[in-house]
């Protein structure tokens, strides 16, 4: 029964995390490409769900399209108006412009859609079904945020390691200048790596508007910072890290909400920061880079002692 | 006779930048009080307190290069320990009954005065930022701005989930009433001096040569945690104090009050004006106050008797901050200090560059060279490399 309970646990967490790997993913992309940490990239979320309510007596399919189109395009915009006059300037002041970006979206959604009495999107009553398998509760929706995170993840990677778009991207993730000067477009680079990420937000969005419910301005700042935070504990600078720390943060969260006794439940972000603030210093370039660290200690530890017995 | 009129000019000009910023903080301190407005000693009042966050800001990113997202928790810490220690104790026992006896015994009974709970305030902040600051200091660029905002995140949690001892999300009341703008113009103008008088130290002097670059300082053997984690308490120590400031102010606030919202207005207040420099903390807060404060004005008197949309104001706000930023990547003030008139006059504008000596000012053009917005490419078409090495 105990056992049954911690796995219960174990799949919220799970589904949770998956969904702020995918996040992570996305901030991860613009990071590496241009040093930026975007924080308007909660607000393509807050955009992508109003986008959703408006769209909602359309049927599944077409809201889920429109969703997409929307966030993409919005996406690709800021990089226009906002952030592509900046992109010599110092890291510091990338961020200050995508928090002028994050709050200006979320003032016009005070002054317009997010105006008047709450709004939300129904969840369909499809998704909420739920399944006993193993004596486990899974809901539709807890299936298909793993799926979709696992096929986002796949992707992901396919079109970076496939694509020559992709394999641009990566080129100037390593080194922005060198890979112009062997003729890859700079703006065409950043533009796109905008679109993927605007892709990912919207597929966030749905996933994360479908599970709440709720609508507001604000609505895309926690998801933000979880994410954002999780993709530095993994390491930023590259994908599979942030990914692997968007997902451990989602999980640690999670994992510690529903096991501190119920007059602590309210420190959970507390303890979680705490987690945050230790990973930080054991491995201030990422979970991933660590990981690796300790791997090659291991391997030539272990490939001195063949040596020794050979 | 000369020499002591030479001597006098060296110490003026070495003083120069705070005795400029401190002499406009008096003028606005002396207009307030002239004026006899009530609308307007709020908003100088806001200016006040604000422009102490950003100088702790500017002593310990702008010096460092390590951005900070945490010292406004260190701000509430200081806010609601200098509150506690001036309530009344009658109202405390109403309100804290159920306060933990450890604190209880010595909080309850508390009543100092502002100078004495400002001093409290800044060693609790002080305290707390020299326990958080062994983890920062070993960090930098991206995972230390990280780790700051956890700070901020977990002070806030505490705080909301506490109160017993902080009155958790509701509004803390009945804090005396006991900051006058003419306290704070003091306060600020002594941590003006501090800050410049730390910038110009070998501590600040070290600490700036690691931001240019870490590997070079470390080789000339500074020891650049050390040096971090000195300006990281500094700071901390100057947001408790803005935080006693605060709570006797407004004499009711709440946790809400020191959290994100907070965080960015201070930072963009930095980065507006110029991170490297105290006049480019002065400078972007009066500049992002006013645009602030005026589009609010707007908001609620209307114009031209047209009534915009409430949240105009702040639309306004970030459109201002994003055309600056466009305009000046590096700030309003670029980094420089005041400049000294002799050195305008002499040199033209474009030397009169820094207020300190010459391998200062060598070293910042050098810094401040390839990233000026003049010295990029002149097709614009196309970006040039952000560094990678960046510290953030």
């Amino acid at each position: 029964m105990i056992g049954a309970i911690d796995f219960q646990v174990g799949v919220d967490a799970v589904s949770f995390g998956a969904l702020f790997a995918v996040m992570a993913l996305g901030l991860a992309l613009l990071f590496g490409v241009m040093r930026l940490m975007n924080f308007a990239y909660g607000e393509l979320i807050m955009v992508g769900g109003y986008t959703m309510y408006y769209t909602r007596d359309f049927g599944a399919l077409p809201m889920i399209l429109i969703t997409i189109v929307v966030v993409v395009f919005v996406s690709v915009l800021m990089e226009l108006i906002a952030f592509r006059p900046v992109r010599h300037a110092a890291p510091v002041t990338l961020l200050i412009t995508s928090f002028a970006v994050s709050f200006g979206l979320q003032q016009a959604a005070f002054m317009t859609v997010a105006r008047g009495r709450q709004k939300g999107v129904e969840p369909y009553p499809w998704l909420t079904d739920q399944h006993h398998i193993a004596g486990l509760r899974l809901s539709n929706l807890d299936v298909l945020t793993l799926l979709v995170a696992a096929g986002l993840l796949i992707g992901m990677t396919l079109l970076l390691k496939r694509t020559t778009i992709g394999m641009q991207l990566r080129a100037s993730t390593e080194d922005y200048q060198m890979a112009r000067l062997v003729g890859i477009r700079g703006n065409r680079v950043i533009s796109f790596a905008f679109a993927i990420t605007g892709l990912l937000a919207a597929a966030v969005c749905i996933l994360y508007v479908l599970r709440t419910g709720s609508l507001s301005a604000t609505m895309g700042v926690t998801p933000l910072l979880i994410a954002f935070v999780g993709g530095a504990i993994g390491g930023l600078g590259s994908l599979t890290g942030a990914a692997l720390g968007g997902f451990t943060l989602g999980v640690v969260i999670n994992t510690i909400q529903s096991s501190l006794p119920v007059d602590l439940s309210g420190y959970t972000l507390m303890f979680a920061f705490l987690f945050v603030i230790v990973v930080l210093v054991i491995a201030p370039n990422g979970l991933l880079d660590l990981t690796r660290k300790v791997w090659s200690a291991v391997t030539t530890r272990l490939g001195a002692l063949d040596r020794r017995a050979a | 006779m000369s020499s002591a009129v030479a001597l006098g000019r060296r110490y003026l000009r070495a003083a120069w930048t705070p005795i400029v910023l401190s002499a406009v903080i008096v003028l606005t301190w002396a207009i307030v009080e002239y004026a006899d407005s009530v609308t307007l000693e709020e908003d100088v009042m806001r200016l006040f307190l604000w422009m102490l966050l950003v100088l702790a800001w500017q002593l310990f990113s702008g010096n460092s290069g390590v951005m900070s997202f945490g010292h406004v928790a260190f701000m509430a810490a200081g806010a609601y320990f200098s509150a506690l220690l001036t309530m009344s104790p009658t109202l405390k026992e109403i309100n804290f009954a159920d306060m933990p006896e450890f604190l209880a015994s010595w909080i309850q009974p508390a009543e100092l005065g502002l100078f004495a709970s400002m001093l409290a305030a800044g060693a609790l902040a002080a305290v707390l930022a020299a326990i958080f600051g062994i983890a920062v200091a070993r960090l930098a660029g991206i995972a230390a701005a990280i780790a700051t905002l956890a700070i901020l995140v977990i002070m806030f949690t505490f705080i909301v989930q506490t109160p017993s001892v902080t009155g958790g999300s509701d509004v803390l009341v009945g804090v005396p009433r006991e900051t006058t703008p003419g306290n704070v113009a003091i306060a600020l103008v002594v941590i003006i001096f501090a800050v410049y008088a730390f910038k110009q130290s070998r501590h600040g002097m070290r600490l700036r040569a690691s931001r240019e670059n870490q590997e070079a300082a470390q080789s000339v053997a500074v020891n650049v945690r050390l040096e971090r984690y000195i300006a990281f308490v500094i700071a901390g120590l100057i947001c408790g104090v803005a935080g006693a400031l605060y709570a006797h102010y407004f004499s009711g606030f709440a946790a809400a009050d020191f959290y994100f919202e907070l965080t960015f207005i201070v930072v963009a207040m930095l980065v507006v004006g110029g991170m490297q420099s105290v006049a480019g903390a002065v400078v972007g807060t009066y500049f992002l106050t006013i645009v602030y404060l005026t589009a609010r004005r707007g908001e609620v008197d209307g114009v031209f008797g047209m009534e915009p949309p409430s949240g105009t104001a702040n639309l306004l706000v970030a459109i201002a901050l994003l055309l600056v930023l466009i305009l000046r990547p590096n700030g309003i003030t670029g980094g420089r200090e005041v400049p000294w008139p002799g050195a305008l006059r002499r040199r033209g504008p474009v030397a009169a560059s820094a207020a300190g000596t010459v391998p200062e000012e060598v070293k910042e053009a050098i810094a401040a060279g390839p990233s000026r917005p003049d010295a990029a490419p002149a097709s614009g078409a196309d970006a040039t490399t952000p560094t990678s090495g960046e510290p953030l």
